[in-house]
């Protein structure tokens, strides 16, 4: 698989738990990329994933700056 | 026509274009040729204890048909007594009063010794003085110039007794043989310094002969390390300026040195923020009458943009310079192979197969043509194709649609930690 299709299916995961309202709660980075920690806010479920493409690690880090502006 | 009138720390000039301390302005007969030719300045070639110097002094090496792309030195100092460098100055300065003559002086590092060279050139009217703690051969294994001026202590406490006497600005010339040169470009000014000047000529071997081993250039068979300047340090130059004109603790005028061969280079050195420029190298290459060229250069320039004065541009792209960090992650440039232009070479796809990221196809269209594509989506826009690339306009780098929100490095980095900290509270 190409780097781009790679982050195409990165990014397919992430914009599917953030469409059924998770949020990004935890990051830990490492030498494999970024394990990302997803938490549903009207629960305890969380999901993680392993984000390896750089714009993948973007596109997590772009929407968690997002997510932690505050909203009007 | 534009203003190009500078006034470096009070040192006035005609123009920004100042001859550095260097072969050019060891004497008076060379100077005044210099204003003739329109030079602004110059800065008189290094006054100290007269030297010895060798035979076999300087070297260069071409590049791709280019002569002169880098310049090397071994020569020293003056070799010629004060008291006729002197003489030479007070005439010079008296036949061209509206140009600037500073001294460049190189003593030992003691008190006395700066007291009585300031004061000795100051009696015969130089508009300013140029403290050499850069020059990197010979001297420095005496204690001075770049052996001086590695040193942020003796930096600060030379151009102090230099300061204690000087009734001109005092310029402090610094090497570029440092690992950060705003060290010392602050250790000078919290000595007093007026102004700083950057960069001096860079550590350097040219070159070793095949056939006898010997170095290039060699002194009967024995070779050291000399200064090396010219075309191929003016990157290496231009940071250091940008780097000492964006920091927060240095607020002197900078005199731009290294590398600059014309007027497009001059005005790169001023928007990083010099005032003006010193230029050594291309008037070896080429003589003096190359300033010529860069004051038309510069005004036509100027006009085109609307400029009236050269001093406006001073430091203008230094607010464009900074950490990496604070580079937008999120902005995307990617390649574009125009082929109505294009030689079908194949060296952009050659530098990206091998070297890059693979992103550049080699296709054969319906009639059999052979054309080469980018994968715009598997590009990272490194340049490497459009720099390797022989045909001006072949290859466009193009701004791709921005599909998310500025983010720079710090910004991530803030965000992440943020993150963190949110995720512990939770489990608390």
């Amino acid at each position: 698989m190409s780097d781009y299709q790679q982050f195409l299916d990165e990014r397919d995961k992430i914009d599917f738990l953030i469409q059924k309202g998770c949020q990004i709660y935890g990051v830990r980075e490492h030498l494999n990329g970024a394990s990302v920690d997803f938490l549903h806010p009207n629960g305890n479920v969380t999901e993680t994933l392993l984000i390896g493409t750089a714009n993948g690690r973007k596109y997590f880090s772009s929407l968690l700056i997002s997510q932690n502006q505050p909203k009007n | 026509m534009a203003d190009l009138r500078i006034n470096l720390a009070g040192i006035k000039s005609p123009n920004p274009f100042w001859l550095a301390s260097a072969p050019p302005t060891n004497s008076g007969y060379q100077v005044q040729r210099a204003f003739e030719a329109g030079w602004g300045g110059a800065v008189w070639k290094t006054l100290g204890d007269p030297i010895l110097n060798v035979t076999s002094r300087f070297a260069a090496i071409g590049f791709n048909g280019q002569r002169v792309a880098g310049f090397n030195n071994i020569e020293l100092i003056t070799d010629r007594p004060l008291d006729v460098n002197l003489k030479e100055i007070y005439e010079t300065k008296k036949k061209f009063p509206n140009h600037a003559i500073i001294a460049s002086l190189m003593v030992e590092p003691k008190q006395e010794k700066w007291h009585e060279i300031v004061k000795r050139v100051e009696d015969v009217g130089v508009d300013g003085l140029e403290l050499n703690f850069g020059c990197p051969h010979g001297m420095a294994e005496r204690g001075m110039g770049s052996a001086s001026g590695q040193v942020p202590a003796l930096v600060e406490r030379q151009t102090y007794w230099a300061k204690e006497v000087a009734k001109t600005p005092v310029i402090v010339k610094l090497t570029p043989n440092i690992t950060d040169i705003t060290a010392t470009a602050e250790a000078a000014c919290n000595g007093g310094a007026d102004a700083i000047s950057m960069i001096n000529t860079i550590n350097s071997l040219m070159g070793v002969d095949l056939d006898s081993w010997n170095t290039i250039p060699h002194v009967a068979g024995k070779g050291a390390h000399g200064g090396y300047c010219g075309p191929a340090v003016k990157p290496i130059a231009l940071n250091m300026v940008a780097e000492c004109a964006r920091h927060p603790h240095i607020n002197v005028p900078i005199s731009g040195i290294g590398g600059i061969s014309n007027w497009r280079d001059a005005v790169e050195f001023m928007l990083m923020g010099a005032t003006g420029v010193q230029v050594c190298t291309a008037a070896m290459h080429h003589g003096f009458r190359i300033v010529e060229d860069m004051i038309d250069g510069l005004n036509n320039y100027l006009d085109s943009k609307g400029i009236a004065a050269v001093s406006d541009i001073i430091g203008k792209s230094v607010p464009k310079y900074s950490d990496w960090g604070n580079l937008d992650l999120n902005h995307n440039i990617v390649a574009k192979i125009n082929p109505d232009v294009c030689i079908n070479c194949n060296k952009c796809h050659i530098a990206c197969e091998d070297t890059s990221h693979q992103c550049i196809d080699m296709l054969t269209d319906v009639n059999g043509k052979s054309y080469l594509k980018v994968r715009e989506e598997d590009c990272v826009g490194c340049n490497l194709c459009s720099i390797v690339c022989p045909v001006d306009g072949a290859i466009d780098m193009i701004e791709a649609p921005r599909e998310l929100a500025p983010m720079t490095w710090n910004d991530r980095q803030t965000a992440l930690s943020v993150a963190v900290e949110c995720k512990a509270d939770v489990a608390k």
